[in-house]
């Protein structure tokens, strides 16, 4: 009697008629309006990277906090695949070709999974830079001042307490030690005690800025200084950084790139902020996907035949949204 | 009969307006107005009342009139059948349209003199809202806020010129408050991390309160102050002598140890 | 078509073959209707709970720090009854939230919202039943978590309920906000999750559902109204709930979104910062005032129908109340900063948003002259739910004129956060929305239970209510025009406002007096569900859809196949004897 389909819910009664106002089905009406107030969701996220972003005294570049253009550039073509699939799917199903449509959702799944775990990948590396959201486990510092001096020494008294407690040191154990001496004596002394002689000397401070870059150093100073043409004149300041070895991605590395277990506190200016919005609108994007790949579980488990064509439409037309954000999420996290 | 049900829908522009026009008797009108630029926002606010005072008693008035008159036993009129009218529908659309307008454009200006204009002279005082108190800043003798010699008062109690256009800084010190003066028809509210100022003339002496008007926590209530409005001669005395006074904090050089350019 | 002459006191209506168990006809229920009644009875149950809040608020305010009898213990005051400093904050902030999210909110949308759209529109039930009653459930983490967090250590949250931060945040900025701002984010989340799901299935329901003939220029007011606030719901809501999250992440997580660089609070020195404050109260009231037209429309669409329905004359102006319906949704999302002219946002922002909230007074102007215009050469009916719609435009007109006062921007810089505007949102929110509620709950009383409610019982409640309310509320204007600062525990050692105590103790006693007097409906609606003489299916003579469905309609609603012929507002139509002429009445050619 009704050509309306119902998607779910007990029949009951008479069966009515209705004067629809769209010809498409309610699943996929609801599905619509639904994606549209995901569209607002993930525009007061977006909004707030922004406001937060050029409300900022400063932002560090992409390549100061780990961000490779090109994990970001092979997830998006990864989603962009994905998306690409499940129109395979569906479109094998709408001519009832469940195996073939399954095929293809299997492989859309397999391509979520790889994008997920790029993204985990990238994660860990922000972790093992010591980049957290979270506290205790961040150790950003916005500027290098006293306290962040302070944060170094403490976090040198702890390793160095740790090592000499062990009893029974290896040899690396050894080297260890007098590397977290030698830290101790090249930078944070001299530095401590520069300020503290004359508080308002700039001395002190290009002395806290050199640990500071010494731990750390940071991809967008370096390049600055190698435009600048009084790069010969300040590099003084930059020794250390400069005589290790450039990184893979091509930027500097620094004390805690080449000895992972020191874990200094680092400096990076506006990378507080950077973290909280990355991990916020990335993680949001994650948690999308990742509904999406059990939404795919689940239809996995059924015959995707005509009879689901349906299902698999509106789960497709999730999946474009998710594609969707990344591909704004992208240009604005990775490129600008 | 029905209709004197229509009755208690008149009893609200008559207790409406009664409420309006005795209260003033028993005090409790806007409080009194010290300031240069308070009878501006004084006026417009009697304006607006005046007008929407006329939208109100007019409405209810058309309301109570219906009600009375075109109830079921009383009104021996068939329904007048209709969808409404076009002709009415635009008259008051327009009609309001052009008193919101004129009352939008007649306010601006008094909203860019009280925001948006501060004048151009060296802030007086730094005031700051902590949890639950307010701190002012002075200046020590060389007349200038920010140097070494400045002081600070913890006490609630800010002195400040009468009849002198005057410049506060307003700080935070934790959480929002908000700096309101309700005798200088004066509020800002402070939101920490922002350089925030406000600008204003006392036109009398005496001392009035300091209210915080943005809930700051359970201490919100008692987050009170006094402002002093003094002649010139006095203020100085009064500077002088809180400078000396013991429980004067003083200003040390600006935290030396901050690595700020 | 027989349908249309069903005799209107037949309704010995047969369950239309529907089975099952207790648990699940009236728990876990998937019919509209069921679910909107539990959706009423939650709310009126936490409207009680609101309002022994608020009357926290007014002895605090009437007899400062003196212990208060009975409900000082309960209200979780401190030893001996008395209310401490921050019990008073959070009993202000509980007492709205429980009021707007837990009352206002879920009666129109989840109660009426439920039980009215698909019986007005013809439908048997909502598009997609089962998260229909999910979103039901989905109040109830909301509830235990609100209803918890008065008990954890700290209290219940204590930072308003705008919740700006930094005090929000910091958790040693207020007692409260140690764990209570936690279980309220997250209470809120969850009433957020559960509009989320309803809106989006009244909308396709609206959207895909109506019966045949019924053009949406053809829907009652009530179910364009709930079509206009779902989109509301659904644009708006996800804002906040993005906000929220990230509240909560600053609280739990220690990001800075909402906090200065070097916030500190209690001289501790906080977590990152480098945010900004006022980013919260951007997106807060991106949602909020919204919200506040989330609040109303669907009271106006209701008050249009019994309006209409009880003057015998069609709505005057459909169309234009459709329009400004439309117009003041649209128009609600350009006007949030008006909370904010003196937040410290920028003044020139501050101009802009004085102008568009200008604007939006004009479709309520409309509105307004439209429901004028319904009176006008009717025969009016001095039921209870039309004494109720009456005084709802008399008292949105308060409410709204006093929302002028605000919007110009020089005004606001004296009267906000004063009791002016707590005037102003209690005239638009209790005096009008609560009292529509009062009336719809009249109105629709018998299509929910079969049976009438007393009808000189509810003129008694009306104008008792109608009386303290005013005496409660209208005072309050006066106190802000003095510059009375909302929220706060202890007013009179200011000097400014030290005269204020008498008027205030005046307001108090009305208030006690106004709450206590709600036994009156209280038992007027339990007693009316046994003893309430029944109804049949039109007792109203009404022309709406839903009052040709048998009372109460069973499960599919109508015993025929709705086809529609015309709007809901054709009384005193020439064409027939009656002086109604329902939506499915057949022409009288075609018979
Ligand atoms: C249902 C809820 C509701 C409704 C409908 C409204 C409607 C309006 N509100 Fe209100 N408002 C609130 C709920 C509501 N408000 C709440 C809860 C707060 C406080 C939140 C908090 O801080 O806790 C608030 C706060 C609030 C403020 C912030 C005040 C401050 O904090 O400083 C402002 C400022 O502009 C404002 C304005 C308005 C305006 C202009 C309207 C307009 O829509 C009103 C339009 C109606 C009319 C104007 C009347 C009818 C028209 C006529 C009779 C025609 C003729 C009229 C003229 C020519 C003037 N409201
Ligand atoms: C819908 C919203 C709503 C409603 C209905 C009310 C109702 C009332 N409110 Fe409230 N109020 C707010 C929303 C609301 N309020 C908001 C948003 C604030 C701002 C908070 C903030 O600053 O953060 C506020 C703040 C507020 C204050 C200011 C506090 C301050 O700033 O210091 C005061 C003070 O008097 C007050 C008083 C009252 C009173 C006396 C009522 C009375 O009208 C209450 C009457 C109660 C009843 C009539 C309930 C009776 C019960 C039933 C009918 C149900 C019975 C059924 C069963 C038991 C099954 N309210
Ligand atoms: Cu400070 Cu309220
Ligand atoms: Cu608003």
């Amino acid at each position: 009697m009704s050509d309306n389909p119902k998607d779910d819910g007990p029949s009951h009664g008479p069966n009515f008629d209705y004067q629809p106002a769209l010809p498409i089905s309610n699943g996929k009406t609801f599905m619509w309006l639904f994606l549209s107030t995901e569209i607002m969701f993930f525009a007061a996220l977006f909004g707030t990277y922004l406001v937060l972003r050029f409300g900022a005294i400063s932002w560090p570049s992409t390549h100061d906090v780990h961000l490779a253009e090109i994990w970001g550039a092979t997830n998006t073509f990864v989603l962009i695949c994905s998306s690409v699939t499940i129109v395979l799917a569906l479109e094998a199903a709408k001519k009832n070709n469940a195996s073939l449509a399954k095929s293809w959702m299997i492989l859309t799944t397999l391509l979520g999974v790889v994008f997920l775990g790029i993204k985990m990948y990238e994660y860990k590396a922000k972790f093992s830079h010591s980049l957290y959201p979270q506290y205790p486990h961040s150790q950003i510092y916005e500027k290098a001042d006293v306290y962040y001096s302070q944060a170094v020494r403490k976090r040198l008294a702890v390793l160095k307490a740790e090592l000499e407690n062990t009893t029974d040191r290896t040899e690396a154990q050894n080297e260890q030690l007098t590397l977290v001496d030698s830290i101790s004596l090249d930078y944070v002394v001299p530095a401590e005690k520069a300020i503290r002689e004359d508080p308002a000397s700039p001395a002190g401070r290009i002395l806290l800025l050199e640990m500071a870059d010494a731990i750390y150093p940071r991809a967008s100073v370096h390049d600055q200084h190698k435009r600048s043409t009084h790069a010969a004149a300040l590099s003084s300041n930059f020794h250390l950084a400069s005589t290790s070895t450039p990184a893979a991605t091509g930027h500097v590395q620094g004390l805690n790139d080449l000895y992972p277990w020191l874990k200094l506190p680092i400096m990076i200016p506006g990378g507080n902020m950077w973290v909280s919005t990355y991990f916020l609108l990335t993680g949001f994007h994650a948690l999308h996907v990742i509904i999406g790949l059990i939404a795919f579980a689940i239809m996995l488990t059924k015959t995707l035949g005509t009879s689901n064509a349906g299902l698999i439409e509106n789960v497709g037309l999730y999946w474009h949204f998710v594609d969707l954000v990344w591909i704004f999420l992208f240009p604005l996290l990775y490129l600008f | 009969m029905n209709r004197y049900w229509s009755v208690l829908f008149l009893l609200v522009p008559i207790g409406g307006v009664a409420t309006f026009i005795v209260a003033p008797y028993f005090n409790m009108g806007l409080p009194r107005d010290v300031s240069e630029h308070g009878h501006v926002i004084d006026s417009l606010f009697m304006f607006i009342l005046y007008l929407s005072g006329a939208v109100f008693v007019v409405t209810q008035l058309v309301l109570f009139y219906f009600s009375w008159k075109y109830e079921q036993g009383s009104n021996d009129q068939p329904v007048k059948y209709s969808h409404g009218s076009h002709v009415l529908e635009i008259v008051w659309t327009i009609i309001p349209a052009i008193t919101m307008l004129f009352i939008a454009i007649y306010q601006m200006e008094a909203w860019a003199t009280a925001k948006m204009q501060p004048p151009d002279i060296r802030p007086l005082v730094e005031v700051t809202g902590r949890q639950f108190n307010w701190d002012f800043r002075y200046p020590g003798p060389d007349g200038e806020l920010y140097t070494a010699d400045d002081f600070v008062r913890t006490d609630g109690k800010l002195y400040l010129p009468v009849d002198e256009e005057v410049l506060l800084k307003i700080t935070s010190a934790d959480v929002l408050h908000s700096f309101f003066l309700p005798n200088l028809r004066l509020k800002q509210d402070i939101v920490p991390g922002m350089d925030q100022s406000i600008w204003f003339k006392a036109t009398e002496k005496g001392g009035y309160d300091i209210v915080c008007a943005e809930l700051c926590g359970w201490g919100h209530y008692k987050m009170k102050g006094r402002v002093f409005f003094l002649s010139a001669d006095e203020y100085e005395a009064k500077l002088e002598e809180m400078r000396l006074d013991e429980n004067t904090m003083r200003v040390v050089q600006d935290d030396t140890l901050d690595t700020d350019e | 078509m027989s349908t249309v002459t069903a005799d209107p006191h037949s309704d010995a209506h047969a369950d239309h073959g529907h089975s099952g168990g207790f648990l699940s006809t009236y728990v876990f229920s998937l019919d509209h209707k069921v679910i909107g009644l539990q959706f009423l009875f939650s709310t009126l149950i936490w409207f009680f709970v609101g309002g022994m809040l608020a009357l926290g608020i007014r002895w605090q305010l009437a007899f400062p720090w003196r212990p208060m009898p009975i409900l000082g213990d309960l209200l979780g005051a401190a030893e001996g009854g008395q209310i401490a400093p921050e019990n008073y904050t959070m009993l202000v902030t509980m007492h709205a939230t429980v009021m707007i999210f837990f009352v206002i909110i879920p009666v129109l949308a989840g109660a009426f919202g439920n039980f009215l759209i698909p019986l007005m529109i013809g439908a048997d039930d909502m598009a997609v039943p089962v998260l229909n009653m999910l979103s039901y459930w989905f109040m109830w983490p909301a509830f235990a978590l609100i209803g918890a967090s008065f008990f954890v250590e700290g209290g219940a949250a204590q930072g308003g309920w705008t919740s700006y931060p930094p005090l929000s945040v910091i958790a040693e900025a207020a007692p409260g906000s140690l764990n209570g701002q936690n279980l309220w984010l997250l209470g809120v989340t969850f009433v957020g999750i559960a509009s989320m799901m309803g809106s989006i299935n009244y909308m396709t329901t609206i959207i895909q559902m109506r019966a045949p003939g019924m053009t949406m220029f053809r829907l009652p007011m009530t179910i364009w109204a709930m079509f206009i606030t779902a989109i509301l719901q659904a644009f708006a809501l996800p804002v906040l709930t993005a906000a929220g999250f990230m509240q909560v992440s600053d609280r739990l997580l220690g990001t800075g979104f909402f906090l200065a660089e070097g916030a500190m609070a209690n001289n501790s020195a906080m977590a990152s910062g480098g945010g900004q404050p006022l980013l919260w109260q951007h997106l807060f009231w991106f949602y909020s005032h919204p919200a506040v037209y989330i609040m109303i429309l669907p009271a106006m669409g209701m008050v249009s129908d019994i309006l209409s329905c009880f003057s015998r004359k069609p709505l005057f102006g459909y169309k234009p109340m459709v329009y400004s319906i439309s117009g003041i949704a649209g128009l609600g999302f350009i006007v949030w900063g008006h909370h904010m002219f003196v937040s410290g946002m920028n003044p020139m922002l501050g101009m802009t948003f004085m102008v568009s909230t200008m604007m939006i007074a004009l479709p309520s102007a409309i509105k307004t002259f439209n429901w004028l215009g319904t009176l006008w050469g009717g025969h009016i009916q001095y039921t209870t739910p039309m004494l109720f719609a009456i005084s709802f435009i008399s008292m949105f007109i308060i409410g709204g004129l006093s929302g002028i006062f605000m919007a110009a921007t020089p005004v606001d810089i004296f009267i906000h956060d004063t009791y002016f505007i707590v005037a102003h949102f209690h005239y638009v929110l209790f005096a009008g929305t609560a009292m529509a509620v009062f009336g719809a709950i009249y109105f629709w009383y018998p299509k929910m239970f079969g049976r009438m409610m007393n009808d000189s019982w509810g003129k008694v409640h009306f104008v008792l209510t109608f009386l303290l309310m005013n005496l409660v509320f209208y005072p309050m204007h006066i106190l802000g025009m003095q510059g009375f600062p909302r929220r706060l525990a202890d007013p009179y050692h200011y000097e400014t406002f030290r005269n204020l105590l008498p008027m205030n103790q005046f307001i108090s006693y009305a208030a006690f007096i106004l709450v206590g007097l709600q036994i009156i409906f209280v038992i007027n609606f339990f007693g009316s569900m046994f003893f309430g003489p029944r109804s049949g299916r039109n007792p109203w003579r009404s022309n709406g859809l839903e009052w040709q469905a048998p009372s109460p309609p069973g499960h599919g609603n109508f015993d025929f196949q709705p086809i529609i012929y015309r709007g809901p507002y054709e009384y005193g139509s020439p064409e027939v004897e009656e002086d109604f002429y329902p939506q499915n009445q057949p022409p009288p050619e075609a018979k």
